[in-house]
């Protein structure tokens, strides 16, 4: 069942280019090596000629890697190994790849004897332990795999072999790399740089130690987690992870798993801070809640150029209404008339926008076409909204013209027209927020035991 | 068959549904980095903080233009305050007050007034420091004028008495124009001051 070393092609490689599709075939090949499963792993420990075969496989391999490196400055990709079953590993809903490094590493060296990997003692590729550090992108071009050792006659795959032995393997793996995404790294590393507080990034590889198995080696089933978010330690169960990859149920490590779903929780928490009025807390609503909140963010974006946009044409007009006052002269302000011109069409679109605001008891829903403002206010039956909100309105210089409600319920339901004073730059969220916080305020002001 | 979840369907629906939206969130999002669900998520927590800032800077922005405000701007609202009145008085409308029985403790109360910024309000404050509730209430204007119509329980020491409801709120009414004029020297209630107030109906 050990499939020819022939099988991996290095052909293969001389044909790709540069860039993503190089890192996709070696992914393959991988795939391919790892098929061999565990039990194969056993010969390639006593078959010297194959292992030679898989070493010279692995120079070959690097050599490619490096070329690949050289010429795809920005890579974002770090071709590491999985040690997991491929499959299983290479799916997204898979631990959390993206943020954490699996950082590939060797047990003790002691232990593993001529069968083990250390990287540490690659004289060749000293470096590459550095490379194992997450995505800025002025490392990636380094990184590459240390498989290539000619000094070991060890295996690719000799690693799994090792996991039994060893206390700590970890490996890395980058999420993008079987997706020929073009490369994006200025975007991705400023992502990651960029990435808010509470998410562990790796953005400092100052833990880059941390790759290393030795430290760990006393740990036994440790999961630990590199302040960067994401070193993920696979533990000895690794082996029975992998034996057991071909009955296709998969059990994660325990501790992995978990903190995966921690740091999942955790961003979808700050999504859920971020949005002005939260309803139900859970994924899906949560989602919901954000998609809307980026829509009505647009709205506001677009609806204040406008009022900007607007004014500034306003006084542009005014300006040179007052100037051929004084100068009484059409020619000298020729030259200022154009500048209205381009931002005529901008003028004369019309103004819409709205979004709806929720607190605990108030409900508040702002419309806004061209100078007409729509409100619709949902309290919960306790004070006298209408004296409120229209003197809320005439601090906002807004004109009612309409308004109608009433009881619905527990509820006092009220729909407001009114109009925008002419010259006043008012935006639906200072609406809606202002009106919101009268309601709350009074709201709050009124003692609980008293009822309407 | 012990792996699966007990509600198989609805497990399958809810997942889809929350991939489903991702997906919708990652649409939104100009710049991603990756198709996995967890970095979408990232994402578009830096694109909402983008945002955020920049309705910040526009608003910013928005304000320093507002600054200085031009006179012609303040003279146009006075124009237009004044031609309610005229309004008014072209279509007949008078100022009014209506109070109706209803039962037990609920009247109809109907107001005619002129429109000027500020009256409602002013209505409302004195409707309710009188102690009348209201509960389905409706104000429209038009021609000038203000329809202010509302179901409300009054009160005058346990007993409801239509006519002194009236009454009462007819003082107000009549009241108004002065408080609106005390109260908004900025906004223009001159019509209101100046014509006083029209002959009033009796009723009931």
């Amino acid at each position: 069942m050990y499939e020819e070393p022939g099988c991996f092609d290095p052909n293969n490689f001389t044909a790709e280019g540069a860039g993503s599709g190089f890192p996709q075939a070696v992914q393959k090949q991988f795939e391919e090596n790892m098929d061999l499963s565990v039990d194969e792993l056993s010969y390639h420990h006593h078959n010297h000629q194959e292992d030679a075969a898989v070493s010279a496989m692995e120079s070959e391999l690097q050599k490619h890697l490096a070329f690949k490196v050289e010429n795809c400055d920005n890579n974002t990709h770090m071709l590491q190994q999985v040690v997991d079953d491929p499959n299983q590993l290479l799916s997204y809903d898979h631990a959390n790849w993206n943020t954490g490094d699996i950082g590939f590493n060797q047990g003790d060296p002691e232990q593993n004897g001529h069968r083990s990997f250390n990287i540490n003692s690659l004289p060749q590729t000293p470096d590459l332990l550095n490379l194992f550090h997450l995505p800025s992108s002025s490392l990636l071009p380094n990184s590459s795999i240390s498989f290539a050792n000619s000094n070991h006659d060890t295996t690719s795959l000799g690693f799994i072999k090792d996991l039994p032995a060893s206390h700590s393997t970890s490996v890395l793996y980058d999420p993008l790399f079987h997706l020929n995404l073009p490369p994006q790294s200025p975007l991705f590393s400023e992502l990651f740089q960029s990435i808010p507080q509470g998410y562990s990034l790796p953005t400092s590889r100052g833990g880059a130690s941390s790759l290393f198995g030795d430290e760990r080696d006393s740990s036994g089933v440790t999961a630990y987690q590199d302040g960067d978010g994401g070193m993920l330690e696979f533990t000895r169960d690794m082996a029975c992870i992998v034996r057991r990859s071909e009955t296709g149920k998969k059990k994660k490590p325990f501790t992995t798993e978990r903190q995966r779903r921690e740091q999942w929780n955790d961003k979808f928490e700050a999504l859920r801070n971020m949005v002005p009025s939260p309803t139900k807390s859970d994924r899906a609503s949560i989602v919901g809640d954000a998609i809307e909140y980026i829509k009505e963010l647009l709205r506001t974006v677009n609806e204040i150029k406008l009022l900007a946009e607007r004014k500034r044409c306003v006084r542009e007009r005014s300006k040179r209404h007052k100037t051929e006052d004084d100068a009484g002269e059409d020619v000298k302000n020729c030259n200022i008339w154009p500048l209205g011109d381009p931002e005529q069409s901008y003028i004369g679109s019309l103004r819409s926008s709205w979004l709806q605001r929720k607190s605990k008891d108030t409900e508040v829903d702002v419309r806004i076409i061209d100078d007409e403002v729509t409100i619709k206010l949902f309290q919960r039956k306790k004070i006298d909204c209408l004296l409120f909100v229209s003197k809320v309105l005439e601090e906002l210089k807004l004109d009612l013209h309409h308004v109608a409600g009433g009881h619905i319920g527990d509820y006092y339901s009220f729909l407001f027209n009114t109009k925008i004073c002419e010259g006043s730059s008012l935006y639906a969220g200072a609406i809606a927020n202002k009106v919101i916080e009268v309601m709350d305020r009074e709201y709050a002001a009124v003692p609980p035991t008293s009822s309407y | 068959m012990d792996y699966k979840s007990k509600n198989l369907v609805a497990e399958r629906k809810r997942r889809k549904k929350l991939g489903d939206r991702l997906l919708n969130l990652r649409a939104l999002v100009p710049r991603i980095t990756n198709m996995k669900k967890e970095t979408i998520i990232e994402d578009a927590i830096n694109y909402i903080q983008e945002l955020q800032e920049n309705v910040k800077f526009l608003t910013g922005k928005l304000q320093l233009l507002e600054v200085e405000p031009f006179s012609e701007e303040e003279a146009n609202p006075k124009r237009e305050e004044t031609n309610t009145v005229e309004d008014m008085k072209k279509c007949g409308i008078q100022e009014n007050v209506e109070v109706s029985y209803m039962s037990g403790n609920k009247v109809q109360i109907k107001i005619i007034f002129e429109k000027k910024r500020g009256k409602f309000t002013k209505l409302l404050e004195a409707i309710t420091s009188r102690g009348f509730q209201l509960s389905d209430t409706s104000m429209t204007s038009s021609k000038g004028a203000t329809l202010f119509s509302s179901f409300a329980e009054v009160t005058y020491d346990g007993t409801l008495a239509v006519e002194e409801t009236r009454k009462s709120l007819l003082q107000i009414v009549r009241s108004m124009p002065q408080l609106c004029k005390k109260l908004d020297p900025g906004d223009c209630c001159l019509g209101g001051a100046k014509l006083g107030l029209s002959e009033l109906n009796t009723y009931l």
